[in-house]
């Protein structure tokens, strides 16, 4: 089932980018004829808020994992937005000598800021931003087995006193890196990653972290994360405001700021 | 656009999980290590010649230790039974088999413990950590052990000796 999600979310991607490179043909004659009128382009500012499918789809097809994300993010300048995701998400990890399940929610709040410099018309994003996230959480030892590479003589010794450790917290800071693409008029498509570095955590005593809602899968050697969403989102336009003329690019091709 | 194409092939590809598994170098649940010393010098270490171990279970049937052969040599590292709080093993001195038939001495030991589960890593999940709470070698007629002592009585790793016995 895992790699069938996966494709499905690959192919959901492809799509995406392809419809907004179709879209960037359709609209290159509107773009010209606005640029000549020298009228400044009125772009919208609002509140965008959205779900995230890949969580969603890992709940449809993964057996260990339920979980969901909202996010939105309100655009305050030409190419600055505050954004935050709120999200719940339970996960079972098994292994030969340890089972356990996390559950919690979590929150993340920052700043996208737009890197891209869209052709008049068109408001598409590729976006770097900055998260603080934090979760609260449970998890619960299910069962052990003691790891004895000497067990052969006395036997495998298993623990089945299921245990949950309650009020775990986490702190964490991201790095987020999307794009998001409007397919139909203000609603966007978009994908981000983003990679994660723990900042503090409550751990359990005699037992550790495993997995972290929101901050994900730990590891034992870093404190670092990642994560990835596919997002469908929808813009409430609330005012428009004109790009002034100097932000408007001369060049015919766009480019990207890196 | 094209190069935002390549990138999310790039990410779609790069999603395994790596494995997590328990590297041997992970220090998990521990044997028990006695050392055999000399009982006219007690600083020098003493081979015991053509030693052989067997555990001893509850039922007071003997079983085979993983990984135990006949050797002289001056340590030995026994497997604990984390599922009691006291393991016995039979250790022979000049084990050998003529014919079917076992010689060479048994002595019987007792060691006595409390057992800890202690958290490892995500790979290797718990390992158990014994205690030891009392030594003893069992009389018999014709001891070759004479003494012993618990020198480290927390069993967490084998280069240390936990346990020394005089001979």
């Amino acid at each position: 089932m895992k790699p069938m999600s996966r494709y499905s979310i690959s192919i959901l991607c492809l799509l995406m980018t392809v419809s907004s490179l179709f879209a960037q043909k359709d609209e290159e004659q509107t773009a010209d004829a606005i640029k000549i009128d020298s009228i400044g382009f009125q772009e919208k500012y609002g509140l965008r808020f959205g779900i995230d499918l890949s969580r969603l789809g890992r709940t449809a097809f993964e057996t260990d994992y339920s979980g969901f994300e909202v996010n939105a993010d309100y655009r305050l300048g030409r190419r600055l937005y505050v954004a935050g995701e709120l999200g719940f998400e339970e996960k079972s990890n098994k292994t030969n000598y340890l089972e356990t399940s996390a559950k919690g929610g979590y929150f993340k709040a920052g700043v996208d800021f737009n890197l891209y410099n869209n052709w008049l018309g068109m408001e598409n994003l590729i976006t770097s931003g900055l998260r603080v996230g934090i979760s609260s959480f449970s998890q619960t030892r299910e069962r052990f087995t003691i790891y004895d590479t000497n067990s052969q003589t006395w036997g495998e010794l298993q623990n089945n006193d299921r245990e949950e450790f309650s009020d775990l917290s986490a702190a964490w800071a991201e790095l987020i890196f999307g794009i998001k693409a409007e397919v139909l008029n203000n609603v966007f498509l978009g994908f981000n990653v983003q990679i994660k570095a723990r900042l503090s955590e409550k751990s359990p005593s005699n037992f550790e972290n495993i997995f972290i809602p929101g901050f994900g899968r730990t590891y034992d050697s870093s404190k670092v994360g990642t994560g990835f969403s596919y997002t469908l989102s929808y813009l409430l336009p609330i005012y428009k405001k004109a790009r002034s003329k100097k932000e408007i690019p001369d060049e015919t091709e766009p480019t990207i700021e890196n | 656009m094209k190069k935002i194409a390549l990138l999310s092939f790039l990410l779609i590809f790069t999603a395994c999980e790596p494995d997590d598994i328990c590297s041997e170098n992970t220090q998990t649940t521990s044997r028990l290590v006695i050392e055999f010393f000399d009982i006219g010098a007690l600083e020098n270490p003493k081979t015991v010649a053509g030693l052989f171990a067997l555990g001893i279970n509850s039922d007071g049937n003997e079983v085979a230790i993983y990984g135990e052969n006949v050797a002289s040599r001056s340590k030995i590292e026994l497997p604990l039974n984390g599922a009691q709080n006291q393991t016995q093993f039979k250790l022979y001195k000049n084990y050998d088999v003529v014919n079917d038939v076992i010689e060479g001495n048994p002595d019987i030991i007792t060691v006595a413990y409390t057992t800890s589960s202690v958290y490892v890593s995500r790979a290797c999940g718990y390992k158990n950590v014994y205690s030891i709470q009392g030594f003893s070698i069992e009389t018999d007629t014709d001891l070759w052990m004479i003494n012993g002592e618990i020198v480290i009585d927390e069993v967490t790793n084998e280069n240390e000796t936990h346990v020394k016995i005089f001979h």
